[in-house]
């Protein structure tokens, strides 16, 4: 008995180690190095050209990822290499390029590249040879009319009705709301999308639209247009900037002795608005900072870390981690989301699994099965506060002890 | 037959090749080729079109941008606002931009001092123009123009394939075009002007005409490249179209291969092209980048006049086999018709003010068929300005010209030479980059009465030989010393069989030798039947040549009459030498 019970235990205890030993080094084994053929994920980037500083940020979250990615199982259990090609921030290269992607190089799938006109250009290659594109940097969704086509931002599908609505409620929720507004935006066509929006969603909601003001995209003299906005003194400026628009702005009011009370800039350059002596309190668009809760979010600690690494090694200006370096992570997140879901590389059954699935990314939650493929919008706004971005609204989304300060 | 054959067979072949690459998409390469092609035939024929006018003609513009922008929104606004097809859109974006350049032609080609890097200027203004028009009118309105709705038509097994034909087609005809010009009276207009245009339109150049033609060509084609280029790209943008990358690339380009050369533009654009090509990898792109601009750098320093012109020299400098057969001196039959009572020029009251300054004030001049009237008078007096009237490179201020009969004075420069005015400089001004034989040819082309090229190219041979310049032909005027200039002046002017040949010091700066032998040239000239005026300070080639010498001075006609009685007028000699000496 004494025996039996012993063989008994002995034989649990075998077995238990056993199976201990094999619960313990099955993820090993998942993690085994892939193997086989390479998975060719062919891109361009704008490496050089007008775009260029932008490329060196979307290159490094790439290459983090497919790191990342070949460090877990590759696609199907097979090596990712990324394909990278210079686009020269033309479109009529990148629609060249994807060609040679995919016909000369034969990649299995392919990643969008960046901006609107090189993503337009080349999406029309991808939808010839049904190639799903993922992409993160198209701000005009209705364009995106390929059925394969996603978007790796939560933009929406109508951001020139959604962000103005997230803006103005922020704008509400001040000690004392805007009732007046002037709109200025540079004549950059997702810009201009987005200001035309800025102004119908105004007007609708009752705050008096002053002043709509277009001007050139590139534009360095902002006398004039300081001097209009002075003079209509809004309770809230509007500005759809692209670059140093904002900076130089800001110091033409400045020299006007004018400082505008609340004031928003699309899409300006982060690091010298924030620096700037007039960027102070300036408001902006974002979908993520490297604060909570975006950093408990999965791996994002260290994205940043690994992050900054690498652009401070690449003499990078800006080297902590934006929604431009996480826009290329999300992407790549939804690709191997979307290759494991579907158990495939077929580019077919990938695009039927993104829009019957919803991914998490760095930016959160996306989900693909709206008009032009977009789900969820998620902007947010950040503001700069002592010198840094910090996410003010919605305010479940503020950096811990932030609030979004009126003028 | 077998000849015909032989001669035959080139044209043929390239024909067959023509017809060969035009195919290309149906032979199954993968489409990368077809695409990375049409951008290769894409820059071909934007940096040709270029050339057409900046290079032949020598007009830089900067402005290449605006008429490739024009033709791409022409395209983009009727094919999505106004359901025109696509292909029937392309006419529309060859003939707005030629229209458009016509209209800045006509303003710009009239001011003589918008040349050069002002003329460079005013096209790169002119981009900025037309593209802040574009951004602010609802052609586009900033928001860019998304053309995917646009159906493309199936010229092709692939989308990519009717790209590459549409833009072969275009190409080909665009080099058919260079081609066709570079070798025609057009082309030869053109080179003059690059040259020296006051020379080209007294020369009988219509460089007005020319220069608009030439501008209205490189527009429409540019025009018609950005017609297909608005279908290639898919989202047009007013930043993305009226860009500095077209101008600086169809500079570069044509520069690299040639831009004097029909095909020199072609080449550079593909050597440029495909290396910018070859260097996209992600690893490669900066370091490429670099490369090919070191690349450039080299060859342009190497090669200041392009591949194309370099290699055409050298292969010239290589032993043929054979040595230039002499070229076949044709006979000129000399006129035997004396100086007759006939009046060929009439000068009456001419007048010319600079300002406040009155160079010309009111002189009357007569000058009778074959007679050789010496123009004398001091520094300043008015001798050059009155050639510089009567051949039109000044209009008048006052008074009136007549040759035979007919008043010439309100005529521009290049009308005056086609009625048989010619006229030498100074200071020799050949066309520079054209041989001895080519400047005589242009000369006698537009100068001289209506001959077939053979006839033109026989009595250029004759008239170099004429003027002893003989074995010079294939010389570039730089190989030539200061003598040889001057009877290449001579040399272009005879061959245009004057009616009034206007010598200006053809003898200052030659040395006694060389003055005798150009005294003696004058009298054969003469013995032609010429009718001469020349200005001359050598007094003794005055005496012995002229049949009456008109004293000018301070912009009046001071005497007049037979040589000898002019020159022992007192006050002829105290214009000469001061009245203090002649007292």
């Amino acid at each position: 008995m004494i025996e039996q019970i012993g063989a008994w235990r002995r034989r649990r205890v075998l077995t238990g180690m056993a199976a201990g030993t094999a619960v313990l080094a099955a993820p090993a084994l998942l993690r085994a190095a892939p193997s086989g053929k390479p998975v060719k994920v062919g891109g361009t980037l704008s490496l050089t050209g007008f775009l260029a500083q932008t490329a060196g940020i979307h290159r490094i979250a790439a290459e983090i990822m497919v790191e990342e990615i070949n460090s877990r199982n590759g696609f199907l259990g097979r090596p990712v290499e990324y394909v990278l090609l210079d686009d020269q921030s033309k479109p009529e290269m990148a629609r060249s390029l994807y060609e040679k992607l995919i016909t000369v190089d034969k990649v299995d799938l392919i990643q969008g590249p960046y901006a609107t006109a090189p993503i337009l250009a080349a999406m029309g290659v991808a939808q010839r040879y049904g190639k799903v594109m993922i992409q993160s940097s198209m701000g005009i969704p209705k364009l995106q009319t390929y059925d394969r086509a996603f978007p790796a931002t939560p933009f929406g599908p109508e951001p020139d009705k959604t962000y103005p609505n997230v803006i103005l409620d922020a704008m509400a929720s001040i000690p004392t709301p805007p009732k007046t507004i002037v709109v200025l935006t540079s004549k950059f066509p997702s810009a201009q999308f987005m200001a035309k929006g800025m102004q119908k969603e105004a007007e609708a909601r009752g705050v008096k639209v002053m002043l709509y003001l277009e001007y050139e995209s590139g534009n360095h003299d902002f006398g004039a247009i300081a001097a209009r906005v002075k003079e209509a003194n809004p309770d809230f400026l509007w500005v759809g900037s692209l670059g140093l628009e904002s900076n130089l702005l800001l110091e033409a009011l400045r020299k006007l002795d004018y400082a505008p009370k609340n004031h928003f800039h699309l899409y300006p350059a982060p690091g010298p608005l924030a620096l700037s002596p007039d960027g102070d309190r300036a408001l902006c668009s974002t979908f993520l900072e490297p604060d909570e809760p975006f950093m408990s979010r999965p791996g994002m600690k260290r994205y940043a870390a690994e992050f900054k690494e690498r652009a401070t090694k690449a003499n990078l200006p800006y080297t902590t981690i934006d929604a431009q370096a996480c826009g290329m992570i999300s992407e790549w997140q939804m690709l191997e989301a979307a290759v494991n879901g579907a158990v495939s590389l077929d580019d077919a059954k990938i695009a039927t699994w993104l829009k019957t699935h919803k991914v998490d990314t760095v930016l959160g939650h996306l989900r693909f099965d709206g008009p032009y493929n977009h789900g969820d919008a998620s902007q947010m706004i950040k503001q700069v506060q002592h010198k840094e971005w910090k996410v003010v609204w919605p305010k479940e989304f503020a950096a811990p002890g932030v609030k979004l300060i009126a003028s | 037959m077998a000849m015909k054959v032989a001669r035959d067979l080139p044209r043929l072949v390239a024909a067959l090749a023509v017809g060969a690459f035009a195919l290309l998409p149906t032979a199954g390469l993968p489409a990368f080729y077809d695409s990375f092609l049409y951008l290769v035939l894409f820059w071909v024929s934007l940096a040709t079109s270029w050339a057409l006018l900046s290079g032949f003609a020598g007009y830089f513009s900067l402005g290449h941008a605006a008429f490739f922008g024009v033709g791409l929104y022409t395209t983009a606004v009727m094919a999505t606002k106004f359901d025109v097809p696509f292909l029937l859109t392309l006419p529309a974006a060859a003939i707005l931009p030629a229209l458009l350049a016509v209209v800045i032609g006509a303003i710009v080609f009239r001011l003589r001092r918008l040349r050069g890097e002002l003329f460079a200027l005013l096209t790169l203004a002119v981009t900025f123009v037309i593209a802040t028009i574009v951004l602010n009118t609802p052609i586009d309105g900033g928001g860019g123009i998304f053309m995917s709705a646009v159906p493309l038509p199936s010229l092709m097994p692939t989308p990519t394939g009717t790209f590459y034909l549409l833009a072969f087609v275009i190409c080909v005809t665009t080099l058919a075009i260079a081609w066709k010009v570079s070798h025609s009276r057009l082309g030869m207009g053109l080179f003059a002007i690059h040259d020296d245009e006051d020379v080209a339109e007294a020369k009988g150049v219509p460089t007005f005409r020319y220069k608009l033609a030439a501008f209205a060509l490189s527009a429409g084609i540019a025009g018609i490249v950005g017609g297909v280029h608005a279908m290639f790209v898919g989202f047009i943008t007013v930043a993305g179209t009226f860009e500095l990358t077209v101008p600086l690339y169809v500079v570069l380009m044509s520069v690299l291969g040639g831009s004097r050369s029909w095909f020199g533009p072609a080449v550079g654009a593909v050597v440029i092209t495909t290396l910018l090509n070859s260097f996209n990898s992600g690893d490669q792109a900066m370091l490429g980048r670099a490369f090919v601009g070191f690349i450039l750098i080299v060859a342009i320093l190497w090669l200041p006049d392009g591949v194309v012109p370099a290699v055409r020299k050298w292969l010239k400098r290589r032993p043929t086999g054979a040595a230039r057969a002499g070229a076949a001196v044709a006979p000129v039959v000399a006129s035997t018709k004396p100086a007759g009572d006939r009046t060929l020029l009439e000068v009456r009251g001419a007048t010319k003010r600079f300002g406040g300054l009155l160079a010309l004030a009111g002189v009357d001049l007569d000058v009778r068929e074959g007679e050789i009237v010496g123009l004398v008078g001091p520094n300043g007096s008015g001798k050059t300005t009155l050639i510089n009237v009567i051949s039109g490179h000044y209009p008048l201020s006052g008074g009136s010209i007549a040759l035979d009969g007919r008043q010439i004075s309100a005529l521009p420069a290049h009308d005056i030479a086609r009625r048989g005015v010619a006229r030498t400089y100074q200071i020799p001004r050949p066309f520079m980059n054209m041989t001895a034989l080519e400047n005589v040819i242009a000369a006698a082309t537009f100068g001289g009465p209506s001959r077939s090229p053979a006839e033109i190219r026989e009595e250029s041979l004759h008239w170099m030989a004429f003027t002893g310049l003989s074995g010079k032909e294939d010389m570039l005027p730089a190989g030539l010393n200061l003598h040889e200039r001057k009877f290449l002046e001579l040399a272009r002017a005879l061959a245009t069989k004057p009616k009034l040949l206007l010598l200006d010091e053809v003898l200052s700066g030659l040395n006694p030798t060389e003055i005798d032998n150009a005294i003696r040239l004058v009298r054969a000239i003469r013995a032609q039947g010429a009718t001469i005026v020349f200005v001359e300070h050598l007094m003794r080639a005055v005496v012995e040549l002229s049949d009456r010498v008109a004293v000018l001075n301070e912009g009046k006609l001071f005497a007049l009459g037979a040589p000898h009685e002019v020159m022992r007028d007192p006050g002829v000699v105290s214009i000469y030498l001061g009245k203090a000496y002649a007292a």
